[in-house]
């Protein structure tokens, strides 16, 4: 209240001294009490100006935004001016603090992998994320406040936001093509939509990679059995000549082997589906093992082809030694089939600079067209269907290789040239591998 | 859409309306694609599904012009607003023809599935499915050039066209060298001609619209021209 009481003390003086300086003055000329009054009148008016002109400054200052400075002094106007330049500056702080809060939701929406589409009450555009612009191919800058149903013309879609389904998935072709769309719609705040939305195509991809599997696994198992089913009905119901009874059973023998290999693969894939990745600390020689792989293929190969093994000694790799065994073995299994009599089979191991290991399986055989490559590891996925039934593949060989592969760290890449032949690598990393024949298990 | 006017409720008629057309482009597009599907997945029975979906297409081109003879009626509308509601007009024609022309493809689809394809014609089939990629780019480009209103894209999508017409041009050698070589390819082949034709419409409908939206935005009829003259009314 310093203020009040200054305010009115300097207005009491200046009448005073007004009243004084006209009683001084006037007495000669002006009777009393008049020269005292007109002095007073004067004192009172001069404190009005000055006050006026105070007040004139801070209400400049305020016209005139942050460019002039701020009125300074005491009394009420100074007071005045203090009060409101400091509820701006704090205004402005809440404001600036706000706009980075904002700007920090916005970016992490723009972080997200879905697409996020803010619509407003007349379904036109308010704001979308890059993802959403990518998977609607919208232009954000140049389609707000554009009716989305305008450029998303999918009928599933218009259909669902003008019948306001916001329960339920809309799937559709992306437009433009090339990926399929998931949308979902969310109802917020007074009308306003929120489209969510997401690319589904890997997801699809793999759901039909699962239908296929189940078929083709029912198809495998169904053609050895209906062989099977054919003989025994010949038994049953024909009488056989002691020749002819032996080719059969040779036959039943083939299929049921097939059929045997063909669950023991299934029974490899789903054992290691479901297990625990291996032991970092399990280390297995690698020379031992390479050693038993040899053995098996030179008896695959029966000397028709030239096979070498080269593994320095002391080689060890942090690896479960069944899964190592079934990895490689279906590698050199491969290259065995595939690779025409004469042919060579080569299996090496390198270290390499940084420490990873590298175990390559090459033959001289017939090769792999690079449109298969990709494919390869696909669950019964066959280049030549009817050439590899033949020569006693399941379809599940390379499946295992992979995710023995992926249980290990390892990366398993192929090089091929059809008629020259194919080489697999298979990449350890350097966690997994150590060479110096040092105390091992 | 436009620019605003005083009447707020005739802005919104104008928008509604524009949303109809494209919302019809949506299902002549889709019809399209279906069409093509069924034929590249030789499904008789997507085709069947895309054929019972046609009626929508005819239902919409008759609402949107009731709709478009009540706001002229009503509002008496001039400059761009009237260029607006013409372009509409003939813009629905041609996407209920874009529809027949998908169902067309429809039809020659279950032919061929029921009359099954030899293995040679498979690689015109994929021909013509490059061909229709091409042609539902021009029309997704249209549509939503109408949406913007951009003239820029408008003329991509007419100088466009002379590449779906080089498309069909070839793919019809292709056929006639198939049907010389082995008469028992000629149905298929002949069917495989309409798909063929049919695609090449759907692009000149495409092109069709495009002008439209060069009309409305810069009131130019731009129709059979010159592509020198285009460019110099669209720049």
């Amino acid at each position: 209240m310093n203020w009040l009481i200054f305010r009115i003390g300097a207005g009491l003086l200046a009448m005073l001294t007004g009243a004084l300086l006209g009683h001084w003055l006037g007495r000669a000329v002006i009777p009393p009490p008049w020269a005292e009054l007109a002095g007073g009148a004067l004192g009172i008016a001069l404190a009005v100006l000055l006050d006026t002109l105070r007040g004139y400054r801070l209400m400049a200052w305020l016209r005139g935004g942050e460019t002039t400075q701020t009125p300074r002094g005491g009394g009420l106007w100074g007071e005045l001016g203090y009060r409101i330049a400091r509820s701006l500056h704090q205004r402005e702080q809440d404001l600036a603090r706000e706009r980075l809060r904002l700007t920090q939701f916005l970016r992490a929406i723009e972080a997200s992998p879905n697409g996020v589409l803010l619509l407003d009450a007349q379904d036109q555009i308010d704001w979308c994320n890059s993802a959403a612009a990518d998977h609607f191919t919208l232009d954000p800058q140049r389609d707000h406040r554009q009716r989305i149903a305008n450029l998303v013309r999918a009928p599933a879609f218009v259909t669902a936001l003008q019948q306001g389904r916001f329960d339920e998935t809309v799937t559709f072709p992306k437009p433009g093509g090339g990926a399929t769309l998931s949308v979902l719609l969310r109802r917020y705040g007074e009308g306003m939509k929120l489209v969510l939305s997401q690319d589904i195509t890997d997801h699809e991809r793999q759901e039909a990679m699962r239908r296929d599997f189940v078929a083709n696994v029912s198809h495998e198992i169904r053609s050895p059995l209906t062989v099977l089913a054919g003989f025994v009905e010949t038994f049953a119901s024909l009488p056989l000549s002691e020749a002819e009874r032996a080719r059969v059973l040779t036959l039943m023998g083939e299929q049921t082997r097939r059929m045997q290999a063909l669950v023991s693969d299934l029974l490899t894939l789903a054992q290691l589906e479901g297990s625990p990745r291996p032991a970092a600390d399990h280390w297995v020689a690698l020379d031992a093992a390479l050693a038993r792989i040899e053995t098996e293929a030179r008896s695959l190969s029966q000397g028709r082809h030239r096979i070498s093994v080269a593994c320095p000694a002391g080689v060890q790799l942090a690896a479960a030694s069944a899964e190592l065994h079934s990895a490689i073995a279906n590698l050199v299994n491969n290259a065995v089939r595939y690779t025409p009599e004469g042919g060579c089979i080569e299996v090496d191991w390198r270290l390499l600079a940084d420490g990873a290991g590298e175990l390559s399986v090459s033959d001289s055989g017939i090769g792999i067209a690079s449109e298969h490559l990709p494919r390869l590891t696909e669950r019964f996925y066959r280049v030549d269907s009817s050439r590899s039934r033949d020569s006693g593949g399941t379809g599940l060989g390379l499946a295992i290789v992979k995710h023995v592969a992926q249980r290990h760290g390892a990366e398993l890449d192929v090089h091929s040239e059809p008629g020259k032949g194919t080489r697999f690598r298979l990449l350890f990393p350097a966690l997994r591998v150590r060479a110096q024949p040092a105390a091992a298990e | 859409m436009s620019e605003k006017h005083l009447s707020t409720q005739f802005d919104a008629e104008l928008s509604a309306i524009s949303a109809r057309v494209l919302e019809m482009g949506g299902l002549a597009e889709s019809q399209v694609a279906q069409a093509m599907r069924a034929l590249a997945d030789f499904s008789g029975e997507l085709a069947a599904q895309m054929l019972r979906a046609e009626e929508r297409v005819n239902l919409m081109e008759i609402e949107i012009d009731r709709d478009l003879s009540t706001i002229i009626a009503r509002r008496q509308p001039t400059a761009r607003d009237l260029r607006l509601l013409i372009a509409i007009s003939k813009t629905i024609g041609n996407l209920e023809r874009v529809g027949d022309e998908a169902a067309r493809i429809g039809r020659a689809a279950q032919r061929l599935v029921d009359g099954g394809v030899t293995g040679r014609l498979q690689t015109a089939v994929g021909d013509v499915a490059f061909e229709a990629s091409l042609a539902t780019a021009s029309l997704r480009k249209a549509l939503d050039a109408f949406a913007r209103l951009d003239a820029v894209k408008a003329l991509e999508v007419i100088k466009d066209d002379n590449r779906i017409d080089q498309e069909f041009d070839g793919l019809m050698r292709t056929l006639i060298t198939y049907m010389m070589e082995d008469p028992r390819t000629i149905s298929a082949s002949i069917d495989l001609v309409f798909v063929a034709k049919a695609i090449e419409r759907i692009g000149d409908h495409a092109k069709n619209i495009a002008e439209q939206i060069i009309y409305i935005v810069k009131g130019t009829d731009v129709r059979h021209n010159s592509l020198e003259l285009l460019e110099s009314v669209v720049r």
